[in-house]
Parts: C-alpha cells; structure tokens; sequence
C-alpha cells in the first residue's frame, strides 16, 4: 500500500487550519486567547503556499511559496507580540 | 514524494490540528502556550514534509516565540465584549469557511509538476528574499519594527499612583 500526498490533500489540510484559526478567534471569550488564533489562520495560509510550491508551480519562481510561508510566520510573530503588548496596556495594573 | 514523507506530512497535520483544537478550548495561558508550540510543531513538519527545510525551521522559531509570549508568566487578560450569540455566529462562519475551501480544492482542476529543489532550499529561499523579493521582505521588517516599538511601548509598565506622588 502506498501512501501519498496530492495538492489536493495539501489544501485540504490548509482549510482546516484556516477554518480553525477563525474558529478559536471567534470562539474565545477573552481577547488575547482569541488574538492565537491569528498565527493558525496565517499558517493555513503558509501550508496551501508551500503545498502549491511543491505540487503545482510551473515557472516563474518555483519557490515563491516558501518566501511567502516564511514572511507569514515572521509577520504571526510581530501581530502576537503587538496584540499581547496592546493587551497589557488596555487592563489595570 | 515516498510513503515516509507522506506519512510524516499526515501526522504533522493531524499534531497541528489537534493543537490547534487545544488552542480553542483549554484554559490557561500556559496550557494554550504549549498548545501553540505543538501547533508549531505539527506545521514545520508538514513544511519539511512537503521540500520547504527552512521554511520550517523559520516557522518553528517564530511560533515558539509566540508560544513563549502567551505562555509569559505577566500575561493579562482582556474581556471581549462580544456577546454569545456573536460568538456561535463566528463558529458557524468558521465551519461554512472550511465547507467552501474544501470544496474549492476538491472541484479545483490542478497542474502537476515535478519539483527539482531540494529537501532545504535555504539558498534558493534567501536569494528569493533579499534578491527577487526585496521589497517584500523590506515591508514585513518595517512591520515587524512597527510591532515590536509598539509593544515595547505598551508593555512600558506605569507606576501605581502611590508610588508616583512619594507614598509607599
């Protein structure tokens, strides 16, 4: 038996962590849990990328995927870091 | 792709959903900072999985920060003021969201091509990024300075009154 991954898994898998990054946005009472839910939403976005890279780029820069997944996580980092500061600034000491 | 990666890719997959549920419904901001870190986990193995070595390790630094800046022990909490109606309205959206891209994907028509680069790409990666791509990563490292300035500042701790007018 042979187990294989096609685009189309790939992008399955990128939908639902999309759809959970927006679930536990939604879903979370307090702010700053609801705030994690961005970097799961970005890395659904970073996995179809890096999937398209490898399944389905044709020409132009077969990479460009993987730049991209790279520039999301590092902009997942600076939105969580900005949100946790913000957060701490909006309650009482 | 061989029988190992595939396998390595489903079960990086099925450890980032699993934490990402976690993430959705445990308590704690420390248990939701390990939560993220097994996320982060699951994902850089799907990224290394799928040929994209650095991507990953990228990935696997930047979501352990965020795991360590839920996690931090002076985390405070803010209270929503959106009401339950609101929320179960976005867990619906979040579940129509999953139906409509599911089905994107899957009446999706694909090109398939073979992948020459290697398992790491950090060269290919790099030039793309400070070569081809400049401008980009110029505009997501003036974002990043942007949020960590604005972080700093926030985070900058005030005095309590007392303290401020001499009285201890």
């Amino acid at each position: 038996m042979t187990v294989t991954v096609t685009l189309v898994s790939v992008l399955f898998v990128a939908a639902g962590l999309t759809a959970l990054g927006a679930f536990v946005a939604a879903w979370k009472r307090e702010l700053t849990a609801a705030l994690t839910g961005l970097p799961v939403m970005f890395a659904g976005a970073g996995v179809a990328f890096v999937g398209v890279a490898r399944f389905g780029a044709t020409s132009g820069a077969p990479l460009l995927g993987q730049e991209v997944a790279v520039l999301l996580a590092i902009t997942a980092l600076a939105a969580i870091g900005l949100g946790i500061g913000l957060a701490g600034r909006e309650t009482s000491r | 792709m061989d029988s190992l990666h595939a396998i390595g890719f489903y079960v990086s997959a099925a450890l980032a959903g699993v934490g990402g549920i976690l993430l959705a419904f445990l308590h704690g901001h420390w248990h939701r900072g390990l939560a993220l870190g097994a996320f982060g986990l699951g994902v850089a193995g799907i990224y290394m999985s799928l040929s994209a070595g650095f991507a990953a390790i990228v990935v696997l630094v930047c979501y352990i920060g965020c795991a360590l800046l839920v996690a931090r022990p002076d985390y405070r909490t803010v209270e929503q003021a959106a009401r339950g109606l609101w929320r179960q309205i976005g867990a619906v959206g979040a579940a129509l969201l999953v139906v409509a891209l599911a089905y994107a994907a899957f009446r999706g028509r694909f090109t398939h091509a073979t992948f020459y680069g290697g398992p790491f790409n950090s060269v290919s990666v790099a030039r793309l990024l400070f070569a081809h791509d400049a401008l980009a990563t110029e505009a997501v490292a003036g974002v990043v300075l942007i949020a960590l300035v604005g972080a700093a500042v926030a985070w900058r701790r005030e005095r309590p009154r007392d303290e401020r007018e001499g009285r201890r």
